[in-house]
């Protein structure tokens, strides 16, 4: 269970929550651009 | 893409899946009890993203040198900036971000205009603007500014690493070869080596697949050049050589 209560157990969670939407958002996007540059 | 490209993306899916359990699982620290967790992502980014720039500065320096010797070097080079610039967007981003979320649950605040936030800023800005300008400047200039403007833009990044050893403001001194009293519990250790594996992987993942389509693009874009201008293009050529 994601611990939710407290002010900093909630910025843990969304500290982790950017990192991987950034992140991972960044791959797909590079994944789209790559399948779009290949016509 | 090529076979090993996707064994390396499987294998740094793997270690991010480790080092996260390895994130998880370190002892709680005994002051700021589970949220010092943030620390084993913010580390990694923050330190490659003081990485990234100079790969950025060496491929602008080819760039420069190779621009008027070898056009398909300086090519390639030019596409190694753009790709090393764009991840260093996204590491400082991380970076700016997960400590901000520490910040205020931290202190209390969400920022502080001290040393190293502000150089840290400032460093993020760079590389935004470079971006931009490759976005918004003329065709036929693009590589050249921004080649001089990714040289002036490294030298923030040792400003900004020395930051926190050179002035005690907001911001921890450095947790790694910060003196006599940094350092963290052996236990620890572990997962944050974990996690500047996992994302050094992932980084040079992503940019290997950003400089492979900047290339692709560039290659597109001379044939459709060489299409465009035809015959007359090659005569052009003739009469300037």
């Amino acid at each position: 269970m994601i611990p939710f209560h407290t002010l900093s157990q909630r910025h843990l969670v969304y500290a982790y929550c950017v990192v991987w939407l950034l992140e991972f958002g960044y791959g797909a996007w590079l994944a789209v651009q790559w399948r779009k540059s290949k016509g | 893409m090529p076979k090993w490209a996707l064994a390396w993306f499987g294998l740094t899916l793997v270690v991010l899946a480790f080092g996260f359990f390895k994130a998880m699982t370190a002892p709680t620290e005994a002051t700021m009890g589970n949220l010092y967790r943030v620390f084993f992502y913010h580390l990694p980014h923050t330190i490659l993203s003081f990485v990234f720039p100079y790969l950025n500065c060496g491929a602008s320096f080819l760039y420069l040198f190779w621009r008027s010797r070898n056009v398909e070097r300086a090519a390639a080079a030019d596409a190694f900036a753009l790709a090393s610039a764009e991840v260093t967007v996204l590491y400082s981003t991380v970076g700016l971000a997960t400590g901000m979320l520490w910040g205020r649950a931290a202190w209390g605040i969400w920022w502080a205009w001290d040393a190293r936030m502000t150089t840290y800023l400032l460093l993020w800005l760079l590389y935004v603007s470079y971006l931009l300008v490759r976005r918004f400047s003329s065709v036929g200039q693009t590589a050249v500014i921004s080649a001089v403007l990714a040289i002036f833009a490294a030298i923030d990044v040792p400003i900004c690493f020395m930051s926190i050893r050179w002035w005690r403001t907001q911001h921890p001194a450095a947790v790694f070869g910060g003196g006599a009293d940094s350092g963290i519990d052996p236990s620890m250790v572990p997962a944050v080596l974990w996690n500047m594996l996992a994302w050094a992987m992932w980084g040079a993942f992503v940019l290997g697949l950003r400089y492979a389509i900047e290339r692709r693009r560039q290659r597109q874009a001379n044939a459709y050049a060489l299409g465009f201008l035809g015959d007359e293009g090659s005569s052009v050529f003739q009469e300037t050589r």
